[in-house]
């Protein structure tokens, strides 16, 4: 690990979150609301391929136990990397992953048919819900890979906040 | 600019961008949260902030 006096435990996650409870908390509760909010079959797809699109090996090998729960299984994930043609994949999760690929490319490349493609699927709220859950999903990979977090928990393991947290945790 | 989606009402925020609200409300509020306590984090160490962001700079392929 780059940064030295980080305290043990389980995964890379818990040892930043144990020293800075705060920020990772609050981290952790945008990261649930995300998947609280959006369906995890789709999120979980998309979540790969951002991992893919930005090199982070460690989340493209995790899985997140919602995504099971709900019927993703490995034989589907094996043909993520075709998605646009394998016949595994519907309209509507054509539509996600092409706005998610899109979304973490370029995000001004976002073009007002991809939009149009989810919200058909998903309705407006539902598309809305969905592209802040890939911007979550996103930062929170970015954010992982700048501070060199190798392991993280699945979703509904990650850190909480206490409510005795006091609001500001000098390190 | 006008919205990909349709919004549930023409009302601006303080800000003067469309009111999102009352869509996905509880990651709007997770969000304000967290943007609350990255702005309180202001005891983190000078050494490990400057590591930070030199880490961030490459993850980036940011050569500034």
């Amino acid at each position: 690990m780059w940064l030295d006096g980080l305290p043990p435990g389980d995964t890379d996650w818990d040892r930043f979150a144990a020293s800075w409870p705060v920020p990772f908390g609050a981290l952790a509760d945008v990261v649930v609301a995300a998947w609280d909010e959006t369906d995890p079959v789709l999120l979980e797809l998309c979540r790969l391929r951002i991992a893919t699109v930005l090199t982070y090996p460690a989340e493209q090998a995790r899985r997140t136990g919602r995504a099971a729960a709900a019927g993703l299984d490995e034989a589907k994930l094996a043909a993520l990397p075709s998605w646009p043609t394998s016949p595994r994949f519907d309209a509507r999760e054509r539509a996600c992953l092409a706005l998610a690929e899109q979304f973490v490319i370029d995000a001004n490349g976002v073009t007002d048919e991809l939009v149009a493609d989810v919200t058909a699927h998903l309705g407006p709220s539902g598309c809305y819900a969905f592209v802040q859950a890939l911007s979550v999903v996103e930062t929170f990979q970015r954010a992982c890979l700048t501070l060199g977090i190798e392991s993280v928990p699945d979703v509904d393991d990650l850190t909480r906040p206490s409510p005795d947290e006091s609001q500001e945790v000098p390190r | 600019m006008t919205p990909r989606i349709p919004l549930p009402s023409d009302e601006l925020d303080a800000s003067g961008l469309p009111d999102t609200s009352t869509l996905a409300p509880r990651l709007a509020a997770a969000r304000d949260q967290l943007r609350r306590a990255a702005f309180r984090m202001r005891s983190v160490d000078a050494v490990t902030t400057e590591l930070v962001r030199i880490r961030n700079a490459r993850h980036q392929t940011c050569f500034f």
